[in-house]
């Protein structure tokens, strides 16, 4: 596998490279930078492989309709529990529920990291990157199977953004494999 | 592309699948589909498998390969989206990743069979018609990329759409032994009754097409890496 993430990319001002795109300036507000995307397909497959500008270009619709339908499960969570801020909690929860558990395992750990070196950080001052985003509330549910516990089918009635349905409820039995599945995995390699 | 360096073979309960030993571009050749499906389940399993371990190292969160203020903006593309946390951007940007690898993993195992270098539109449309998880993205591919992928399997390919890690597989099926004509994941939709796609015909062509001819295709366990030993009884 190629770098980690500390690759020097998109910085967080999230207007480089622009001009690789074909697209008008304000349409590519809309997608993430066709630069960055290229990178990290790049990173999955063979050196030798190259990409077609069309297929970076679909690349780009399909993580801006990621975000979005992930964004919209979770922001229907949020208006049903009537918070108003969307955390990272729920943006796994919609992931769970939207199927794709598989993100779920390495992002708690990930979201689990930066909270920890946010509190260490928020120990100096108000940290960048909570400026940036103007909002800093925690409204975390807590730590657990309670992912899992709640279900992890999948909805297929449309395919808009937005499911606004749920009729697809599984129980503790597969959460409960999942979560055994992670533990062993995470008991061999250690 | 994955390698092995500094990556023991995952591994659980039974005997660990060897670390596959050829590149996916010596594969690309003369591969049977099969063995090239067989490949990119590997290739998904080390993939989640890194992921993890890759995550586990994070100390920096400043240099994201995905921009906070652009993902900021398409979340607050929704009206209904009214604050967001400082963490969703950044948690957004890793899950950003994750999706744009598997998808262009996937993808590119079409590409292999039809013995190509270059990673096209079409084979996006492709991993988009076999993953259940990526349906939601249907739309975004004109009907033509899917009727071209349709042609394809009209022409006596076998394809097995495979879902990546969806837990209820699991505890109905145990390790299925390649029953004939049963697809992993059709049992659980049929009883419901859904799981329609109206705006897109040439999809259900392709999934009629799939259930016609998959009497030999039986991949259980999907992408999920807990369950990695249950790849290899494919």
């Amino acid at each position: 596998m190629g770098d980690s993430d500390r690759d020097s990319g998109g910085g967080q001002n999230g207007n480089n490279q622009n001009g690789q795109s074909s697209l008008s300036p304000r349409e590519q507000d809309r997608f993430l930078p066709i630069a960055n995307v290229s990178r990290i397909m790049k990173k999955a497959l063979p050196a030798n492989a190259k990409i077609s500008k069309d297929a970076k270009e679909t690349m780009q619709e399909c993580v801006s309709e990621f975000i979005s339908f992930v964004t919209g499960e979770a922001s229907d969570k949020c208006q049903k529990e009537k918070r108003k801020t969307i955390n990272g909690d729920d943006l796994l929860w919609a992931m769970t529920t939207l199927g794709f558990e598989d993100y779920v395992e390495p992002l708690k750990v990930y979201l689990q990291r930066f909270r920890e070196i946010e509190g260490e950080r928020t120990g100096l001052g108000r940290p960048q990157t909570g400026g940036e985003v103007g909002e800093h509330q925690r409204d975390a549910v807590g730590d657990g199977g309670g992912f899992y516990g709640g279900g992890g089918g999948m909805q297929y009635h449309q395919h808009h953004q937005f499911l606004h349905q749920q009729n697809h409820m599984y129980g503790a039995t597969g959460g409960g494999s999942d979560s055994g599945g992670g533990a062993a995995s995470g008991r061999t390699r250690t | 592309m994955d390698t092995n360096n500094q990556q023991p073979p995952p591994s659980a309960a039974g005997i660990p699948p060897p670390p596959p030993g050829t590149t996916i571009s010596a594969a690309g050749g003369g591969a049977s589909y099969h063995h090239l499906l067989q490949q990119q389940q590997q290739q998904l399993q080390l993939f989640w498998t890194y992921q993890r371990q890759e995550i586990e190292q994070v100390n920096d969160f400043k240099n994201h390969q995905l921009p906070l203020a652009r993902i900021k903006k398409i979340m607050k593309a929704d009206e209904d989206v009214r604050m967001i946390s400082a963490e969703a951007p950044i948690l957004f940007a890793k899950a950003c990743e994750l999706f744009i690898l598997e998808l262009t993993i996937r993808s590119w195992l079409h590409a292999e069979e039809n013995k190509r270098r270059t990673l096209q539109k079409n084979d996006i449309a492709a991993a988009i018609t076999r993953t259940d998880i990526f349906d939601f993205l249907v739309d975004i591919v004109p009907r033509d990329e899917i009727k071209d992928e349709a042609a394809v399997l009209g022409g006596g390919m076998v394809v097995a759409p495979t879902a990546s890690g969806v837990p209820y597989y699991y505890p109905p099926m145990g390790q299925p032994a390649g029953p004939g004509g049963m697809m992993i994941g059709r049992p659980a939709m049929d009883p419901n009754g859904v799981y329609v796609q109206p705006p897109s015909q040439a999809w259900q062509s392709v999934w009629q097409t799939s259930t016609g001819t998959g009497d030999d295709v039986s991949y259980g366990s999907g992408g999920s890496s807990g369950q990695g030993n249950l790849d290899g009884q494919g």
